[in-house]
């Protein structure tokens, strides 16, 4: 009893119907949705045109947030080559070989307006803030996959590799401090203004400001974060080109809406799979009764107990 | 004796798979098996070493690349090989190519066996696996997040479908073994056989859905992934490799085990799963071909680079393979077959690699390559798999077979091993033949 052409095509169109309806009617819903920006959203501008590279910032982040000062560089001074499971604020330098302008970058969680961190991690251990749009790790719901050291497309969670109880390591914003009314760490030494705390609209209103008193300063006349990747709550402005300090050209859209869209449209209220599910469920059962039978004819005929 | 007698025809030695009988006449134990046991061993020794000192000194990954071989070998590419309930199985029973159900058990088995040591390994990559707990808690679940589909998708199926599928040899056993066992083993056979329609949809939807979320999961690593491989199209690539890499899987290892084992082959199953095999090939190929060239990744392939390399290899392997499978059912050619199969699944194997691995391009400076320890843990896990398949095909009815291997089986013990009553396969002399109908009868 093979699968005739017929049933094929009425137990496709018995499922596909309804399912192309749930698809077209939930294309609208899909479509990008702007991202919300959080009503209460605080925000950092950095101005690598500013900064001198004195990393004040680096060892005030370390002290509020209690992490052991990094000496593996050197086994003396507080050097963090980069972003580690010690260090959530590091200062790096981009200084090309041709000795055109150089700059310094400070690198720490932009705190993405849609965290593709927080949409690939299983259990919401990473977790936006509705209010303060502030992206924290909660110990207890994270299962160690290190998934976020792979889709955060600005490269920032970082994964402790020693010992049996391992945790992700990321700029929280100072969350504990900001309940206590005081400014992030890092904003409140830096002795040049080069990294600024506010609420996000103040800080673009600022930022845009700075571009406008001295146009052909800032590249391209743009503040990174605005728009990139659907938006970020950290901000930057910069004489060079960002993608030399490590802020890649993302686009408009998040990268977790470009990407999963599709992946979003089949999982939506589980209605697909749902479906699909019950097509399957009446052909098999079909298919089920045609093979006992066969099955028990066979053992008839041999004498031997049927095997399914 | 009178039913074997009438059935004199179904007595010959045609090579018609006709009933899945165990493996007899070969010990257990042997020099293979205890070079198996200890790899598994040291991989046990290991991981407990792991998971004291953590995963930096056991392995090779780092802040660049998170993922290493356990994930991306024993999970990635092992559950793919071992989709074979899947993929074998929607043909069997959706497709209804009837013939292809002489090759479910080894489906099945297979399937259960890459997923539970692929699970295992999961567990042991994740740094914090206390917190799986969450599991039981679906409010909890990012449902957007691909990899909390692959994880809670993949413990499910492995714990209910797979595994409710794997039970009816085991039950068959029991029924062999003592008659007063009958009645309590017909009676669950029966209310799994009521349930079977909705556990094997089950068994079909969820595979269906982490396989391909296997390959959404390189998704949100955008550009980092090189574009030959990085393709909106990543899960549907990765499902279909699973489907032709599982057939592969399946045949192949029926058809070694009928080499090691003497068995006889019966080429018209073998025909019919490898021209769904090759079939799957090709198709697989041309959508992998059409994406890349829609997307204008084309030029990318014809730079010289590693990437290049690997994705010839990946076409080359697979393409070659696709084509030997065809080309052996002109003549039924068991060898062009086989080797068809090997390279194929060899090419599937390195595509479902290269997107986390091979083609990950996290910074420029950085490089992974699996540890000492990482590879020992990695190759133990897959012996623990290795020795659970031996052992159930020598100890319960697995291996397809003509129907003469079960007579022959049934004097094998009868008269050169009277003494062993623990192959589940004899009691009091019998072997299912001469049994009442009405026992049989459900
Ligand atoms: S920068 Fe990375 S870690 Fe920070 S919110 Fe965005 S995706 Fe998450
Ligand atoms: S390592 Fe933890 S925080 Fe990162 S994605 Fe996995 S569960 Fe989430
Ligand atoms: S404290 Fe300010 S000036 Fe000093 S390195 Fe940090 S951001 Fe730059």
């Amino acid at each position: 009893m093979p699968i005739t052409r017929r049933e094929l095509i009425t137990g496709v169109a018995k499922v596909g119907a309804p399912a192309a309806i749930v698809v077209t009617l939930g294309k609208d819903a899909l479509k990008t949705e702007p991202i919300p920006v959080p009503n209460a959203a605080v925000g950092l501008l950095y101005d690598a045109t500013i900064c001198i590279g004195c990393k004040a910032c680096v060892a005030a982040c370390a002290e509020a947030n209690n992490t052991p000062p990094d000496t593996r560089g050197d086994a003396l001074h507080q050097a963090p080559s980069d972003l580690n499971d010690v260090t959530r604020n590091v200062i790096k330098l981009y200084k090309p070989d041709d000795g055109s302008a150089f700059s310094f970058v400070k690198r720490q969680c932009m705190h993405c307006l849609d965290p593709a961190c927080a949409a690939g991690c299983p259990f919401q251990a990473l977790h936006k803030d509705p209010e303060t749009g502030v992206v924290s790790w909660t110990a207890d719901k994270c299962i160690g996959c290190r998934y976020c050291t792979i889709t955060c497309p600005f490269h920032i969670p970082r994964f402790q590799w020693a010992g049996f109880n391992p945790r992700v390591t990321k700029c929280e914003f100072c969350s504990h401090r900001l309940e206590k009314g005081l400014k992030p760490g890092c904003t409140s030494v830096c002795p040049t203004g080069a990294v600024i705390f506010g609420p996000r609209p103040v800080l673009l209103l600022e930022a845009k400001r700075r571009i406008q008193s001295s146009p052909g300063r800032y590249f391209q006349n743009r503040v990174y974060g605005e728009l990139d990747n659907g938006g970020t709550q950290a901000l930057y402005l910069s004489h060079v080109p960002f993608e030399k300090l490590g802020l890649p050209e993302l686009g408009p859209e998040s990268v977790p809406a470009r990407t999963l869209r599709w992946q979003r449209r089949f999982y939506q209220y589980f209605a697909l799979p749902a479906l699909l599910y019950a097509g399957l469920v009446q052909v098999i059962r079909k298919s089920l009764k045609g093979h006992e039978q066969e099955a028990h004819e066979r053992e008839k005929e041999t004498g031997l107990r049927a095997q399914l | 004796m009178s039913s074997v007698a009438t059935n004199a025809d179904s007595y010959s030695s045609t090579g018609r798979w006709e009933r899945a009988v165990p493996v007899y006449g070969f010990p257990l134990v042997n020099g293979f098996f205890l070079g198996l046991s200890a790899l598994v061993l040291v991989a046990f020794v290991l991981t407990g070493y792991r998971e004291l000192a953590g995963l930096g000194p056991v392995s090779g990954m780092n802040d660049a690349y998170g993922w290493g071989i356990w994930k991306t070998f024993n999970v990635m590419v092992l559950t793919a090989l071992g989709s074979g309930a899947f993929a074998v199985g929607i043909a069997a029973w959706v497709f209804r190519r009837k013939r292809l159900h002489s090759l479910m058990r080894m489906a099945l088995l297979t399937s259960f066996l890459a997923y539970a040591c692929g699970l295992l390994l999961l567990g042991i990559d994740a740094g914090r696996p206390w917190n799986f707990y969450w599991i039981v808690f679906p409010w909890k679940w990012n449902m957007h997040s691909p990899l909390a589909e692959v994880a809670i998708c993949m413990s499910i199926y492995a714990m209910i479908p797979l595994a409710l599928e794997n039970i009816p040899p085991l039950l068959e056993r029991l029924w062999y073994f003592d008659s007063r066992l009958r009645p309590g083993v017909e009676r669950m056979e029966r209310r799994l056989y009521a349930g079977f329609p909705w556990i094997i949809a089950a068994a079909y939807l969820l595979p269906g859905m982490h396989q391909s979320s296997l390959g959404a999961l390189m998704l949100l690593a955008g550009e980092r992934v090189h574009p030959l491989w990085q393709s909106p199209w990543l899960p549907l690539l990765y499902l279909g490799a699973a489907t032709f890499m599982s057939f592969g899987c399946v045949a192949g290892t029926t058809m070694l085990c009928c080499l090691v084992w003497k068995r006889a082959m019966d080429m018209d199953v073998l025909d019919d799963a490898a021209q769904i095999t090759a079939w799957l090939i090709f198709g697989w190929l041309g959508l992998r071909l059409l994406d890349i060239l829609f997307r204008g990744a084309l030029l990318t392939a014809f730079r010289v680079d590693r990437f290049a390399g690997v994705f010839w290899l990946e076409m080359v392997l697979v393409g070659i393979g696709g084509w030997l499978l065809r080309r052996s059912l002109r003549d039924h050619d068991a060898r062009l077959m086989f080797i068809g199969y090997v390279l194929s699944s060899a090419g599937g194997m390195i595509y479902r690699f290269s997107p986390t691995t091979l083609a990950f391009r996290p910074n420029p400076e950085a490089l992974y390559f699996p540890a000492t320890i990482e590879i020992l843990v990695s190759l133990g896990f897959i012996s623990l798999g290795v020795l659970g398949f031996l052992v159930a095909v020598k100890r319960l009815a697995i291996l397809p077979a003509p129907l003469h291997e079960w007579h022959d089986m049934a004097s094998y013990f009868r008269f050169r091993r009277p003494y062993i009553r623990w192959t589940g396969y004899f009691k009091h002399g019998y072997f299912g033949e001469n049994e009442t109908e009405a026992e049989n009868s459900d």
